[in-house]
């Protein structure tokens, strides 16, 4: 029986934390077992509960003051730390989650850890290894993407760190309650592959007609580029995010009715 | 953001001794008048490049500035250097306006209760606040300067996708031309999946920015571009080779290599090492043609931008007047409590976001010869704190 998880990863500030809390608490609400890792050594302060800490392990904070680096080589050593360390001290930590457990990881934002440095990605081939299914979702900051070409910027930077990690990829605009008018953002989560190759060639100079075309057949071909909208503050928006990732790692397909789930006085939706 | 208790970033402080030995020498001209909007409509003298170094940590972008100053001094051109990382320990160069100077990072760790990334980040948007005075500075020594180079955070993302950083570059890019360096570190970037995402973020880059992309291949005295320019010409080898390094659907590689094939055409590209100055001479060239086209392209943009914004305030004010002469004529004279912040909305209602964008942006511009400027940049970059 498969393992599931979700690598939450994107720019610092993005919402990542703020999205792993609210998720632990709607699959709460609706009592689903979920369980949130922190694999960021730079975090602070968990508003939620955490089963799986990187920094019982390794923390920025020892690591700089420690070895005197800064935070970028801090965050380097802490990472390739880890992964030295997966095959003991994350095994165990991760031997406590039995079958069809769902864990959610906290990543850190910084996108040189998924271009450059191998170390993410190995991470994901050995949760692969483990019998893991696993799905990125890239968290967007919709306070961003004010306008086409930094949609397509959006995109490009989430295709930036997906061709790394070749796995299921869902995008997430987060912070949609912060807009002060969504209709904007519609045309860029569903988008329209001539309005926004129409909109991209007014935007930018003439001489990126050619370049705008290839963007927008890439956008129209594949929906991994694709964003969903998330305001963290509707539980139905959220229900709406988890959907799709469960969908991308196939997660309730293998599911067999547990006992709890029956409720012999309540109404169970259906005759049985 | 509130500053709330936390001093004001002090003046701006700068240093005099990095600037080349020739600018000394050449006679303090006289500022030339640029016109009641304060913004030149026609450049009647050459305005320095602003070159704004960009790449991911550990690409090398401080060694190579150390470079670029440098070169800038040997040939005998006239140039001015700023750093934008707040957490850096030691610079090997002398900087003119330094964030450091400006901002204490550890002090805003500690005041506003963050780890290093987010002071980093708050220390960038307390500097952003003050960034026109920056500018300002800059635009009273334009006369003597031929390159403004400009340093950035470690992290790439805290200035790439940041709305300080976006203010920063656009407060540059109105004002002169201006080229974003990409740092590329070639040696990390020999498989075929690395580079593609590296070239896939820089063109994600040039589509924020809208600014002439430089792509400078760094540490070639570690590993040589040739391979590189070999994928950039190459779309078919390109794509094999990426189709033998990843488990990609062909459909997939040949649509993002096609993307990238469009991409190179679009850009300039150079490999240096800023460690044995190899490049530099090339470097500059291609600087200046990128300074060139900014001219040719962006400025013109940027000018049409304007004009468009100047176009649609008037509009908008007379439409505004029209509304007003309309519910007058319509009290026949009689006191009507107008709610008027609704009544505008509801007819301007295209407005809406320029005028909540425009509210915001009264916070943070102080100088009204910027407002223009501001407003303009803040539309653009939709921007918040």
């Amino acid at each position: 029986m498969p393992r599931y998880a979700q690598l939450v990863i994107g720019p610092a500030g993005s919402g990542k934390s703020t999205y792993c809390q609210n998720v632990y608490q709607h699959c709460q609400s609706i009592k689903r077992t979920v369980h949130v890792v922190n694999l960021d050594p730079a975090a602070d302060h968990f508003e939620y509960p955490v089963s799986v800490d990187i920094r019982e392990l390794i923390s920025l904070e020892d690591v700089m003051e420690e070895l005197k680096l800064g935070p970028n080589g801090g965050l380097i050593y802490c990472m390739e730390y880890l992964e030295e360390n997966l095959e003991d001290w994350f095994s165990e930590q991760m031997e406590d989650y039995i079958d069809d457990d769902y864990l959610i990881f906290d990543c850190p934002g910084q996108i040189e850890l998924y271009s450059h440095i191998p170390v993410l990605r190995t991470f994901v081939d050995q949760l692969k290894r483990w019998d893991f299914n696993v799905c990125a979702v890239y968290m967007l900051d919709s306070q961003f993407v004010s306008d086409v070409t930094k949609y397509i910027s959006g995109c490009m930077a989430s295709l930036s760190a997906m061709v790394q990690l070749e796995l299921p990829h869902i995008n997430v605009l987060s912070k949609i309650d912060l807009l002060p008018s969504k209709r904007d953002l519609d045309k860029f989560l569903d988008p329209d592959a001539r309005l926004l190759l129409g909109d991209l060639n007014q935007q930018m100079a003439p001489r990126f007609a050619r370049l705008n075309q290839a963007l927008a057949e890439l956008v129209d071909d594949y929906s991994m580029v694709n964003f969903l909208p998330l305001d963290i503050t509707d539980e139905d928006s959220i229900q709406f995010v988890l959907s799709h990732i469960d969908n991308a790692i196939q997660y309730g397909e293998d599911a067999e009715p547990k006992a709890r789930d029956h409720d012999p006085d309540g109404d169970d939706g259906g005759g049985f | 953001m509130e500053i709330g208790d936390f001093q004001a970033p002090s003046p701006m402080q700068e240093s005099e001794n990095a600037v080349s030995e020739s600018s000394k020498n050449s006679s303090e001209g006289s500022a030339e008048p640029f016109g009641s909007s304060g913004r030149p409509t026609v450049i009647a003298r050459k305005k320095p490049i602003v070159v704004i170094v960009i790449g991911m940590a550990g690409s090398g972008k401080t060694t190579l500035m150390h470079r670029l100053v440098a070169h800038v001094q040997t040939a005998r051109k006239r140039g001015y250097v700023l750093n934008l990382d707040p957490a850096v320990t030691s610079l090997p160069y002398t900087a003119n306006i330094d964030i450091r100077d400006t901002v204490n990072y550890k002090n805003v760790m500690k005041e506003y209760h963050l780890g290093p990334n987010g002071g980093i980040l708050t220390s960038l948007n307390l500097f952003a606040t003050k960034f026109d005075e920056v500018v300002n500075l800059v635009e009273r020594r334009e006369g003597e300067l031929d390159y403004v180079l400009v340093d950035t955070p470690g992290q790439i993302e805290i200035f790439t996708w940041s709305a300080s950083g976006s203010i920063i570059t656009e407060a540059f890019a109105s004002t002169f031309p201006t080229v974003v360096c990409y740092v590329v570190d070639t040696p990390r970037s020999l498989s075929p999946v690395t580079f593609m995402s590296n070239m896939l973020y820089a063109c994600g880059i040039l589509y924020k920015t809208r600014l002439p992309l430089l792509l400078a291949f760094n540490k070639v005295d570690v590993a040589q571009h040739q391979f590189a320019l070999e994928w950039m010409d190459d779309f078919e080898a390109f794509q094999a080779a990426v189709e033998n390094d990843s488990s990609y659907s062909s459909g997939l590689s040949r649509s993002l290599c096609l993307v990238l094939d469009e991409f190179y055409r679009n850009l300039r590209n150079v490999g240096v090492s800023a460690v044995t100055g190899v490049g530099m001479v090339d470097f500059f060239a291609k600087l200046d043609e990128s300074g060139t086209e900014y001219m040719q392209t962006y400025w013109v943009e940027l000018e049409r931008r304007r004009a468009e914004k100047e176009l649609r305030d008037t509009e908008r004010q007379q439409a505004n007047l029209a509304a007003l002469q309309r519910d007058l004529a319509e009290s026949n004279g009689q006191k009507v409590v107008l709610s008027t912040t609704r009544q505008m909305e509801e007819r301007n209602t295209e407005e809406e976001e320029v005028e909540e964008e425009e509210e915001e942006e009264e916070e943070y511009s102080e100088n009204d010869l910027d407002e223009e400027e501001s407003t303009e940049m803040f539309r653009e970059m939709g921007g918040r704190l």
